[in-house]
């Protein structure tokens, strides 16, 4: 089991990234993590999931939307966190399920594609894929976030 | 699939917030820390983005059944902040177009749809 919180360098813990340092371009080192049922019990409890939105085929699956929960570790292991980010947008698209009475093994990869400012915002945006060791993808992610410094 | 609107209502509590972050592992004190918070301009702490889009991907897997896991398309803005005491209205219309309301404001923006 990969619990997010023991992957995902915490706001506080170690010098933060700030703007100046973000390159646009940059690769994520790939993060292999496992979700287990407990992890998909424990999402669910959190985002008010009803499981009968689940069952694909007679069978239960994760809610999809589950890799959220490791969608920061993936940047944050590159640029850590600072106090105070907000987060501003996600466009996303599922490709394929996870489910929820198995393991599963998951590498989150991506790369920061813009930084700019706007209205005395600094806006960071990147994209995170999420897939099976054997390439096949689940979910891919477009972030927007903004930061103090 | 549904050709409904889908809707449902998640009044908002501190305790939410710190169970969500428990396991995401988001240490960031806007989402913790009152003061904080409101020093930066907004009502209290926030809710975390992610955790009222996970309300809104729960009310598209319900929409689109066994298509969302393959082919579902998200796009959410947070426009506003969640805080505790909110009565957070989220629905789906029946075109997808996405949203998440509180007694206050609009918070979330966006669409939900298949490919």
């Amino acid at each position: 089991m990969t619990r997010p919180s023991d992957v995902k360098p915490r706001e506080g813990d170690q010098p933060a990234s700030l703007y100046k340092d973000w390159k646009v371009g940059a690769e994520f080192p790939p993060l292999p993590f496992t979700v287990t049922p407990d992890i998909v019990k424990e999402y669910m409890s959190v985002v008010d999931a009803d499981p009968k939105n689940y069952v694909i085929d007679g069978r239960q699956a994760a809610p999809p939307n589950t890799l959220f929960v490791y969608m920061m570790a993936v940047m944050y292991r590159l640029y850590p966190p600072q106090q105070g980010g907000i987060m501003l947008g996600n466009t996303v698209e599922f490709h394929s399920p996870i489910w929820a009475d198995e393991d599963t093994e998951v590498i989150g990869s991506g790369r920061v594609t813009d930084k700019y400012e706007k209205k005395g915002r600094k806006i960071i945006c990147y994209d995170v894929d999420f897939k099976r060791p054997d390439g096949t993808m689940i979910m891919s992610v477009n972030h927007m976030s903004a930061f103090p410094e | 699939m549904s050709n409904d609107k889908v809707e449902k209502t998640i009044p908002q509590t501190q305790a939410m917030f710190d169970n969500y972050g428990k396991l995401n592992g988001d240490n960031d004190i806007l989402h913790y820390d009152d003061a904080f918070a409101k020093e930066r301009g907004f009502r209290g702490t926030l809710g975390h983005g992610l955790m009222y889009t996970g309300y809104v991907c729960d009310l598209a897997a319900k929409k689109y059944g066994k298509d969302w896991f393959y082919r579902g398309r998200l796009k959410v803005k947070y426009v506003r902040g969640v805080c505790p005491g909110d009565n957070l209205v989220v629905s789906i219309a029946a075109d997808g177009t996405a949203e998440c309301k509180s007694q206050f404001d609009t918070t979330l923006v966006g669409s939900a749809t298949l490919a």
